[in-house]
Parts: structure tokens; sequence; C-alpha cells
């Protein structure tokens, strides 16, 4: 377990969230009913037995908290819930990937799953850097190790980051036209929703006041989620599907442990297990594997209906803008365009307090168009939320990542080498990434075949309930008993 | 044979006052109190009086206020999590300005010696830097979480942006503004105590720090700069500091707070067996193996634990105690 802890404190850009002092969730206990007290015997092992009159002893169970309840518990606001995290573990990976061989090698083939797992940017890069290939070099081998597992496709998540990227322009529009001819109040700025550790903060700490202005889109993970479960799911004759993507940081382990994300008509979560890089370099180590020794293998498009999955040989892209996602530039372009009809604008950044936190105007006739700013790390999510409380913000969009330098240097991704410091690695990520052929959400056909032909065109009630979500307020609960002078 | 000679008794609190605070010209002083109030006292003729009650900032215990340098304001640290700045531009005392982020219980605050930071420190184990960014403008620049455990006090060296911090963790910390990285960096870690640090003080030209804790001990670390004549290894050119006298035996319990005079050099501590005791450095002594000589104790200071000792910044053997007992004593030393 110590692997989830601790690993984030090894940065010293010490700007993390951190875990807070213990946990407090209550938890809740099936006790039968004993006339008079209980005997309970330890045994060697640590397990519990509870001793009856007659001398036989049963098993006592043991409390177990899971990452559902970490969510809804306002005790930790971490961004790296060091708690007992078992759903999510490279074990628990491991252990699905052996049942499913087992099972196929047993000739139950139709009862197997269908193991597909999505691969984001950030932690092939993190990767690349790490084993000293070229970006499309460390996505096919990881393609090949995830085959070698015993994966049955492996896939590109740019297609969600695409989708993502779309929503939110849209989204930002209607928000600032709503504030602007029907006087709406609380709907900007509008706060980017991709990054789980600020909003699971803002869930916890700021609840119903911040909450409405963070973006409904749905971050690409979820999305990606979607799109496998019920889209590639029911194109791929409705097999069940343990679905795992390869992140950047472990709050990604929390968003996919939201209730939100559970479908109940395939009885499964969007995303079952979330794996980061770091755990990646471990299980490489672990099977003694350097992953430039591997063969290169191919991902899989399984996006058009009714067709069998096309294989590729990896072709990565990158968005304008930020290695988080580039949302802020994309949801500018966007929106100078869309709303003030200006076109190829050039957006330049003006640093303010820290590298962490710039912003960017649009500028007409002296007045000020839009204000957008990007906000990394605590701190500057400190000052950009109390900004906000007290009426002082004047943004209209701000692009929000809990980590500093957002999600290249995400709190899960290989940490830098011996004489290496995190800003120099994370600067590394930022020009490898640049050097990618940049692509523009709307040139990618496949999304918009997938929102004719699977979520009824753009704007639709499908998209609104595909790809959006909420949020919710965790109430404060203090305990009286966790008081300390 | 030197006496701590008791001047006046304050009481007007029905809780616990958990600190006192002297304003940077002398004359008045601050209290807070487990009644979620703080007072502000100054002397009529030769008695101190309460002058002004505020006591709609914190909706729990305030632990402790402190002053800017300029004395125009006062910041006070609350369980409810928040930080109040308050000033008179109004003519009134109010609150102008509310700074939240700790996750729970702020233990402790205070400015840095020219006024441009403001530190805070919480159960939540972090350290926080703000910068006094403007009117009523205040800047979160560092949140730090080098401590393992609740922070329990910080203080800033009189005269550098140097910070540094007690904690349950058992450790003292020293925090600096990194210049080439552009970040607060935990620059020391002291180790030494064997429990709860509790309270922290630098002595007038900041090269050392005094320290108590729960290990019954009382602390003196010594900064050794790079280059030092005595040939203590640095590293990264940054200071060691070592700890060159510990002083034991004297105290029965837990040591809350210790004060170290910036006029005379007395150090006072308030300790949990309702005792203050005031350490006289002998003359002449080793720098590097200073000997603390205990030249009085007033055994029933207060009638419960003593929460904080602090001297007057203007007047010499002018000491200030607060206490459980919900009483405020005002002490004279005299050789």
């Amino acid at each position: 377990m110590s692997r989830f802890s601790g690993v984030l404190q090894l940065t010293d850009l010490d700007d993390f969230i951190t875990p807070s002092q213990e946990c407090i969730k209550p938890v809740q206990i099936q006790k039968t009913k004993t006339s008079t007290g209980a005997k309970i015997r330890i045994q060697e092992d640590g397990d519990y037995y509870q001793v009856e009159e007659d001398g036989s002893a049963f098993k006592l169970q043991k409390v177990e908290i899971t990452l559902s309840d970490c969510l809804a518990c306002s005790g930790c606001i971490t961004s790296a819930e060091s708690v007992l995290v078992t759903q999510q573990s490279q074990e628990e990976l491991i252990r699905v990937f052996e049942e499913n061989k087992a099972l196929k090698l047993a000739g139950k083939t139709s009862e197997a799953k269908l193991i597909i797992v999505s691969i984001s940017i950030q932690p092939i890069l993190s990767l690349a850097v790490r084993y000293n290939l070229t970006p499309n070099e460390c996505a096919a081998r990881l393609a090949q190790y995830f085959k070698q597992l015993g994966a049955d496709l492996v896939v590109d998540m740019t297609i969600a980051d695409d989708f993502a990227l779309l929503e939110s322009q849209r989204e930002f529009v209607r928000r600032y036209r709503s504030t602007e001819n029907d006087g709406v109040k609380n709907v900007l700025p509008m706060l980017a929703s991709s990054c789980p550790g600020w909003v699971c903060y803002a869930e916890k700490t700021h609840g119903s006041y911040i909450l409405p202005y963070i973006s409904t889109t749905k971050s690409p993970q979820q999305i990606m989620g979607s799109i496998i479960k019920h889209w590639v799911g029911h194109n791929l004759g409705d097999r069940p599907i343990y679905h795992v993507t390869v992140m950047p940081c472990y709050d990604k382990k929390l968003e996919a442990a939201r209730e939100d994300f559970f479908d109940v008509n395939t009885d499964s979560r969007e995303v079952d297990c979330v794996i980061t890089a770091i755990e990646l370099e471990q299980m490489l180590d672990k099977d003694r594997i350097s992953l430039d020794s591997l063969a290169e293998s191919t991902f899989s498009e399984p996006w058009l209906i009714k067709q069998e999955p096309t294989e590729v040989k990896p072709n990565l892209t990158c968005h304008l803008g930020s290695g988080s996602g580039g949302y802020s530039d994309h949801i500018f372009k966007y929106a100078a365009k869309e709303l003030f009809g200006v076109e190829g604008v050039n957006l330049e950044y003006k640093t303010l307090r820290n590298q962490d936190f710039k912003e960017v105007i649009l500028e007409k006739d002296s007045k000020v168009l839009l204000r957008f700013a990007i906000a990394n790390g605590f701190r500057n999510i400190q000052n950009l939320v109390q900004k906000l409380k007290r009426g002082k913000s004047t943004y209209h969009y701000v692009e929000v990542m809990a980590c500093p330098a957002g999600c290249l240097n995400g709190g899960a991704q290989v940490r830098p080498k011996d004489g290496v410091t995190v800003k120099e690695l994370s600067m590394q990520l930022e020009k490898m990434y640049e050097k990618l052929p940049i692509k523009s959400p709307e040139e990618n056909v496949l999304v918009k075949d997938l929102y004719e032909n699977w979520l009824n065109g753009q704007e639709s009630d499908k998209c609104q309930s595909v790809l959006h979500t909420q949020y919710h307020e965790v109430q404060k609960n203090t305990n009286a008993l966790n008081i300390k002078w | 044979m030197s006496t701590l000679e008791l001047v006046q008794t304050l009481k007007k609190d029905n809780g616990r006052v958990w600190n006192v605070s002297w304003h940077p010209k002398g004359e008045s002083f601050a209290s807070c109190s487990e009644d979620k109030s703080i007072r502000i006292w100054a002397k009529d003729g030769s008695k101190y009086t309460n002058k002004v009650v505020l006591t709609d900032g914190h909706k729990r215990t305030i632990r402790e206020v402190a002053w800017s340098p300029c004395g125009d304001f006062l910041a006070s640290a609350s369980f409810d999590a928040t930080t109040c700045v308050w000033d008179k531009k109004n003519g009134e005392f109010t609150c102008n300005v509310t700074l939240e982020g700790h996750e729970n219980e702020v233990k402790s605050v205070a400015y840095s010696s020219n006024g441009l930071h403001l530190a805070t420190c919480s159960r939540d184990k972090s350290v926080w830097v703000w910068e006094v960014a403007g009117e009523d403008e205040y800047d979160c620049v560092a949140v730090l979480n080098s401590h393992t455990q609740d922070v329990k006090k910080i203080v800033w060296h009189p005269s550098k942006e140097i910070l540094a911090s007690a904690s349950y963790d058992n450790t003292v910390k020293l925090f600096k503004d990194d210049v080439a990285l552009g970040e607060w960096v935990n620059s020391n870690t002291l180790h030494g105590h064997e429990s709860t640090v509790w309270s922290i003080d630098f002595d007038a030209t900041g090269e050392r720090i005094a320290s108590v804790s729960d290990d019954k001990t009382l602390k003196i670390w010594k900064e050794y700069p790079p280059g030092n004549p005595e040939g203590i290894p640095t590293e990264d050119k940054e200071s060691a500091w070592k700890c060159v006298c510990t002083i034991s035996g004297h105290h029965m319990r837990t040591i809350y707070d210790v004060t170290w005079c910036p006029l005379t050099g007395l150090i006072a501590t308030a300790c949990g067996d309702d005792a203050i005791r005031i350490f006289k450095e002998e003359n002449g002594c080793d720098p590097n193996a200073p000997t603390f000589n205990l030249v009085a104790t007033v055994e029933r200071a207060h009638s419960q634990d003593v929460n904080c000792v602090s001297w007057n910044p203007k007047t010499p053997g002018l000491l200030l105690s607060c206490s459980d007992d919900a009483e405020i004593k005002v002490w004279k030393f005299k050789e």
C-alpha cells in the first residue's frame, strides 16, 4: 500500500494537496446480537475471531474503506487519498488479466471479458523520457506490453480529449451568452473540470459556492469511459468490458470511483481500473522488462459502427496550449470567433504571480472582451477561490489543475532521475509535447462520426447526458473528538 | 537575588486566555481567548484597562493574535480554520480580511519583520505564507507541507524573511524564499526534542532560537553559517543549526511557551506546572556551549496552565503572561 502514499512528497515543488491527518470515516459493522459480551480472540496472523459460549469461533469481518467512502467523506481533502485503495491497484489489474487468461485457456471465451486499455498522452511522454524512446515508439511498446498482459484492445485517448474540448467550447459560449443576454449569475468564470484533484477539493471545502462555476463537461477519462462502455461495447456485440485507463495522476482513481460514473446498464464503472505512469514503471521493473526491449504493437480503432476495429501504428498528436489538454487556448479561440467574430487570435499569456498563474486577454478598442487564465497548483487555486469569494475575479474562464505545472507534471508521473529536478523534467515533457504534430479537435472525423451516429448530433439531449456530469457538495462534519489544542 | 514581581492581574474573559501580544510600541497589548473574543488593553494612568473587545470575527476559539510591525494591523488565528486581519481605518477596529484555506484549526499567526509577509500554521500540518499584496489583499505564496504533524507555532526571524515553525512531530523547521527556485523551501529541520515542540523564539540577532517542548526541556539552537570558524559542516550553502544547550530538570510539566527578550537577553517560559521561569545566560560563557541559569521562578504564577509569556519590546523586564485560569498578569523582572 505504501506506494500510494509518500510519492507526492518526493517533489520539491511543494504544492500538492496533501492528505489530512487521520481518516475519520465512521464505518458500519454488521454485529450479531449476543446476550452477554462477546469474547474475541486475535490469531497470530492478525485475524479476529469471535468465540461463542460453546467454544466455537468465527472470523470477524474486517472493516474496509473504499474509494467511494473517501469521496463521500469530508475528512480528507487529498489529491492522493493514501487510504486503502484496493480496487484500483496494480495487483487488481494483474488479477483481472490472469483471471481472464484462465477463462480463455479453459475455453470459456464467452465468459471472458473484453479488456480495453485507453492510454492518455501524459503518461506516454513520461515513460518515453524514462525509457529514452520517442513518443510513438513508447506508445507502440506500451500497447505491446498490455497485450502481453492480456489486453484485447489498446486505444489512444485523444478521441476523448477532442470531445472534452468541443463540449467545453460550446458550454463556455452557452454560459457567456446566458450571462450577457439573460443576466444569469454564478456561471462565469467557467472553471475547468478535467482535474479530479481540483473537483474533489472544491466539493469538499468550498461546496455550493464554487461548484456552479465548474464546467459540467466530463473529463476525457470519463468521456472515454462512456465511449468504451456504451458505444464500443454495443458495437462489439455487448460483451462485458473491463476498461483500464493509463493516467498521469492518482486522483483519476478517485474520479473513476465516483458514483456519477457508475453505469447501471452494464452494472459497472465506466472506467474499471486506473493505472498511472509511476505504477507502470513499477510493474515493468517487477517483471524485469525494459520498455525499449519490447516489440512495437498497434493501437486499435473500434470507433466505426459495425466494423471490426482497425489497427493503426500509434501516431500521437498534441493540442494547442497547455499539456493539461489545452482547454484555455481552445475555448479562447472558439469564443473569440463565436462571440466576437475575431478569427485567428494569437494567444499571448502574461505570467502573473508565478509560472503557474498566467492570463490572456482579448481586447477590442481597449475594452477587454475575454479574460482567461491558467492556474496550476494548490496555492494558485487558493488565490483564485478567495478572489471568487470576495467578488474580485475578473475572469471568464480559468483552466485549473491541482498539480503545479499541470498534468504533464501529474502526481503519478515517473519521478525524475537523480540529479534532475522536477522542474527540468516537466520542461522536458512540455518540449516533447509541443513537438508533436498539432491537431485540432474539429478536424477529427471520427468525433464527427460519433456525434452523428451515436449521440444524435451536437447539442442533443444525449450529448448532455453522456458527455456531461454534476458535482456534489460534501457536508463538513466537525467531530469534537478530533480537536487537539 | 532576581525576582519576578507581580504588577497587575487582569481578568475579563470567561474561558482560558490563550495568547497575549504586545503592540510594537509597547504601550498596549492584545489578548485572545477561548470565548472567541479579542481584547485590547492599554494603560490608564498606572494600570492597564480593557479598552476594546472584538467579538464578531470568529466562530470558535481564538488561539493567537499578532500585530503587524507598523502596529496598524492585528491578525487573529482561530480554530474555525480562518485568520482575520483587523484594522482601525474606519476609526474602530474592524475585520476587513478573512484568510481561508487551512483545512482545520489555525494555531499561530505572525507578520514578518518588514510587514510584507504573514504566516499561519494549522493542525492540518501545513504552514502558509501570505504576501501582503495591497490594501486588504493577501495572496497565498506558499503552502508548506514539510511537517508530518500538527504545527503549533510559527515565528519570523527578527530581521530576515526566514520563518521558523514548531510541531507535534517533535521538530522545528526553518523556511525561506529560494530566489533561484522561486519557491519557499524548508531549509533546515532541527531534530532533538523528544516530544511536541510547543513554541519557539529567536533572540535579538536571529542567530539563535529557543525552543520549548512537551519533553519538559528548553533548548537553545545556534546558527552556523557556511564557512563558520568552528568548522561545523554546512550543506548547499545553507547555514547549519545545532542544539548548543539543553536545559532540563526545572520544568515539571509540558512547557507551552517561550519568549526571548530582545532588550535584555532574558528567556521566560510558560509551563503546564503553573509556573513562570526566567533564565539568564552566564556572562562570558562559550557561545558553542552556553550556560543558562535559572534566575527566577514564580511557582504558582497562575492557578492553572500558563499558556503564553511575552516580553515587552520597549521596556526591559516587563513581562505578560496568560493562563487557563482566565487571567492575564503583568510582571516586572528585577535583578
